[in-house]
């Protein structure tokens, strides 16, 4: 009983000293964040992921243990947009194109021979398919299985299985007669022919998506996938014998799955890939939702890696001895949005001067240097630079003096200067480790320019998401992480397109030239047609400031001394295959 | 003691329906955009959550929900979670062990110790023995679970590396989840493993069974003296019995009473789910899942669970109860 006491003290002191050295340790350099110079393809015919150490150097075999900051949900891709199952289901389910490994926009071949030939009007792509691909259970990869697949998604029936196929609907505009998928046929058997009914600008880049991977249509009808609701669908819900649930062909298989607990995949003896065939004989995921607990995990060797760890953990991990993944470009931001009509009626931020004062208020790389551990940097723009149709935008820099004198302009005095700023609670985003004390920092700017915030919260699920989406809340923090590294998913899906012919509550934002090129832009035949039409957009956002861009930042994830070859990317699409153990 | 068991059981009922009544109201005025909003995540725009809102049927008047919901319960079905549609009571079988084997740890740390420290204590009542005894016991009431989870990974897992920090098992182990009772799957695995699975108990049982421990110790201490001073006692060392066969027979015999009651009720709560020590561990108990399906407006699973959890808690009162009467055989029920 002593002994137990007195390991308590111990341990408390001992967590006092840690922290109180922690605090001295040098910030690590911010990895750079390279300029976007990805094209919208590459074309060459690469396989699916390249190792970052060369294959001869790495160690084979051993079984890594993963630590994800929260369980699956589903064991179907195409039933999921959570980034945990799409993470586990990257690693065992192919698309006919992906991302080049540490890459957030350059679409390789993967199942698919070579990029598809796309028809000149942009609605018919054309792609040829690998030959000698088997499945997990054996059965063939072929043209009609890909057939089989689009087939499926696009016939979800109504209700939950729709419902839980987010991206599909996102991607394609909806389900069977509303998505803009015309037809898929295989001509024969190595070609797949992808018509669509309106041209897609994004349709390569989103078929990127873990959630596009084609399955074994055999284990999808034995397994009743396709139409049988999720309360009842076992493979949906990872409930299957061993080897019948989600179906792939790439270099890792399912192979188990205790909710809460962990999910099993293992290395596929037969991938067709041999070069790049995984290292690893298992991956093992185990859900650690609270972050210190995951720190302390890979700290005392129980975990080799983690998906995702605190910002503010970052110093403490690098002074344990583990290294903190390089996810090169950004791929998310945080906003001050600054909603311009709440409640049918005009905020204050309906006034020009006063977004712009607001702008010139907030001191930027103050926040990404107290906030994000060497992780974040100053946007130069409305989305992260690496995203495709990016336009580099002259943004108001930091300018106290500026912005009194602009909020002198805007007319507005007195009570009106009174504002409320909410932030959420009980949440920590890749883009915003710490709502609360960004939030404060802010307040503190404004309040150096004649505002008077009163800093408000509410629980990110327990009201936050759904008043700011709903158009309730005036001044707050928001941001997004790409689903894909294009510009239509920041500018379009997630922020500016109206929504039902109106502008989107969130931001009371009406423009509708901007909604125009949004619109045109997605319909775009060509990526530089598509990317002119996103620069005019991005022109218009520079000029009339609906929100202020604060933060692009690289999630951190670590790693301890013995695992190598990981391949980091910031939109979360990570190859297992390189990865090895040392001994 | 038949007629009692059987009041017993009927009074639950009005209990139970109750508790049902007040958490399908509570959990439906939660703000927010209920499950729809965790399912969707960032994608959660007002269409969306209203699309799937209706598609879950949450849309309809509270009474309707209500009478679906309590339909099914009756015919055993506990429904399914809104967010990844697995049955409930699948999920539990699978969560449940973890929970049973963390109280079990725990309540061997608080009893195995709590009982000769509050013995210890009270023979020696007022002395410096007492004392430090008094002073471990607030201690242990006082720190935060939380704390003393992290406090005791950190040392004896990150700096010491002497327990694992989190899990229930290894997970390089590979230990087929038979039963989901990490002990018994790693007896049945074999090689030993049990030896893992029990250094893996170790660490939260220590930090969830401190409160209980020292509550245990301050109960056992105050029932013992409080038995040492009957004149039964001194009746009884006054024929000449040894000390020992006066602590044993007529002392501890005695005292029995109130601890047992406490070690009832204690068990009862953390069977309902160690919420914090789940959370720090990473044990894949009921606690945890209580958590994130709070967090996710998980309504069905919500509600569910704490129906069993008050089951769980009026049976183990119920046995307690029981026990209590054979442990003293003046006391009987009617």
């Amino acid at each position: 009983m002593m002994r137990t006491r007195v390991g308590s003290l111990i341990a408390v002191a001992a967590i006092v000293v840690a922290a109180w050295s922690g605090s001295a340790t040098p910030t690590p350099a911010a990895p750079s964040a390279a300029p976007s110079a990805a094209p919208s393809a590459a074309a060459s015919a690469a396989p699916s992921a390249a190792a970052a150490s060369p294959a001869s150097t790495a160690t084979e075999g051993g079984n890594m243990v993963y630590a994800l900051n929260g369980d699956m949900v589903l064991a179907d891709p195409a039933l999921v947009s959570d980034g945990n199952s799409l993470l586990v289901a990257e690693q065992v389910v192919e698309n006919l194109v992906g991302l080049q490994p540490g890459t957030i926009s350059t679409v390789i071949p993967v199942l698919a021979a070579s990029l598809p030939t796309v028809s000149a009007d942009g609605l018919t792509y054309t792609f040829p398919l690998r030959t000698g691909i088997k499945f997990h259970d054996g059965t063939d990869f072929n043209a009609d299985a890909v057939v089989y697949n689009y087939n499926r998604w696009q016939n979800f029936p109504k209700g939950d299985l729709q419902d839980n196929a987010y991206y599909y609907g996102a991607v394609f505009g909806g389900f069977g007669s509303a998505s803009n998928v015309a037809s898929v046929t295989a001509p024969d058997e190595q070609t797949v022919v992808i018509t669509l009914k309106t041209p897609q600008s994004n349709f390569l880049l989103a078929s990127t998506l873990a959630v596009f991977g084609i399955q074994s249509p055999a284990a999808l009808k034995a397994g009743n996938a396709d139409t049988t609701p999720i309360s009842s669908n076992k493979y949906a819900q990872g409930q299957l014998p061993q080897g019948q649930d989600m179906v792939g062909t790439g270099p890792f298989i399912f192979k188990e799955w205790v909710p809460g607990d962990h999910v099993t995949i293992v290395k596929n003896p037969n991938y067709w890939d041999t070069p790049n065939a995984a290292h690893l004989d298992q991956v093992t995921f185990k859900p650690i939702g609270d972050s210190t607990a995951t720190l302390q995990a890979l700290q005392s060797g129980g975990v080799d890696a983690a998906f995702s760890i605190s910002p503010l953990d970052v110093k403490t991990a690098q002074s344990s001895g583990l290294s903190i993944i390089d996810r090169g470009s950004s791929c998310n931001q945080l906003n001050l949005d600054m909603n311009q009509s709440v409640g049918g009626k005009a905020t204050i931020y309906a006034n020009k001067n006063v977004r712009l004062a607001i702008s010139e208020a907030v001191n930027k790389q103050s926040y990404a240097d107290a906030f994000y551990a060497g992780l974040g940097t100053v946007p130069t723009g409305f989305m992260p630079p690496a995203t495709l149709g990016f336009k580099a935008e002259t943004l108001p820099a930091f300018d106290s003096t500026k912005a009194k004198a602009d909020l002198a302009a805007s007319g507005v005095t007195g009570s009106a200067l009174n504002i409320d700023l909410y932030y959420p609670s009980n949440v920590v985003r890749p883009y915003m480790p710490d709502p609360k004390g960004i939030a404060q920092a802010i307040a503190g700017d404004l309040q150096a320019v004649g505002f008077t915030v009163t800093l408000k919260t509410e629980d990110w699920h327990g009201g936050y998401v759904s008043d700011a989406t709903n158009g309730k809340l005036a001044l707050y923090l928001f941001g997004w992480t790409c689903d894909w590294a294009g510009a239509d998913n920041f500018l379009y899906t997630a922020w500016f397109g109206y929504q039902g012919g109106k502008p989107n509550p969130q931001f009371g934002w009406a423009n509708a030239q901007a909604n125009t090129d949004m619109t045109q832009a997605l319909q775009a035949p060509t990526a530089d047609a598509a990317n002119t039409l996103w620069g005019q957009v991005q022109d218009l956002l520079a000029q009339d400031l609906p929100v202020v861009p604060l933060v692009n930042s690289q999630p951190p994830g670590a790693l301890t001394s013995k695992v190598h070859g990981y391949v980091g990317a910031s939109n979360g699409t990570e190859y297992l295959n390189s990865v090895w153990l040392s001994q | 003691m038949a007629r009692f068991i059987v009041r017993r059981l009927l009074v639950a009922i009005p209990v139970l329906f109750g508790l049902s009544v007040i958490l399908f109201m509570f959990l439906r005025l939660l703000p927010g955009g209920g499950p729809a909003e965790a399912i969707l995540g960032q994608h959660a725009t007002p269409q969306l959550v209203a699309q799937i809102t209706a598609a879950q049927g949450l849309d309809r008047p509270l009474y309707v929900q209500y009478v679906e919901y309590i339909g099914r319960l009756l015919h055993g079905d506990f429904g399914a979670s809104f967010v990844d549609g697995r049955q409930v009571a699948t999920t539990f079988l699978v969560r449940f062990p973890g929970t049973v084997e963390l109280t079990i740890g725990a309540m061997i740390f608080a009893v195995g110790l709590g009982i000769p420290l509050g013995r210890l204590a009270a023979r020696h009542p007022n002395g410096w023995i007492d004392g430090i005894v008094t002073v471990i016991s607030l201690f242990g009431i006082s720190i935060p679970v939380f704390v003393l989870g992290y406090a005791l990974a950190f040392v004896f897992g990150v700096e010491l590396h002497w327990l694992p920090t989190f899990g229930q098992i290894d997970p390089r182990l590979n230990v087929p989840p038979v039963t989901h009772f990490a002990i018994i799957d790693a007896v049945l695995a074999g090689h030993w493993y049990v030896i893992d699975a029990l250094a893996h108990l170790i660490l939260p049982s220590i930090a969830l069974g401190t409160i209980p421990l020292a509550v245990f110790t301050r109960i056992t201490r105050a029932s013992v003296i409080d038995v040492s001073n009957e004149d039964y006692v001194r009746t009884a060392r006054a024929k000449g019995l040894t000390e020992g066969r006066v602590n044993d027979r007529h002392i501890m015999r005695n005292a029995w009473l109130p601890v047992a009651t406490v070690i009832g009720l204690e068990t009862g709560a953390l069977l309902a789910g160690a919420v914090l020590t789940e959370t720090v561990f990473s044990w894949n108990g009921v606690g945890s899942w209580v958590v994130s399906s709070i967090q996710n407006h998980d309504y069905i699973v919500v509600q569910s669970l704490i129906l069993i959890f008050a089951t769980i808690f009026l049976t183990v009162n119920l046995i307690v109860d029981i026990g209590y009467a054979f442990l003293n055989p003046r006391i009987r029920y009617s």
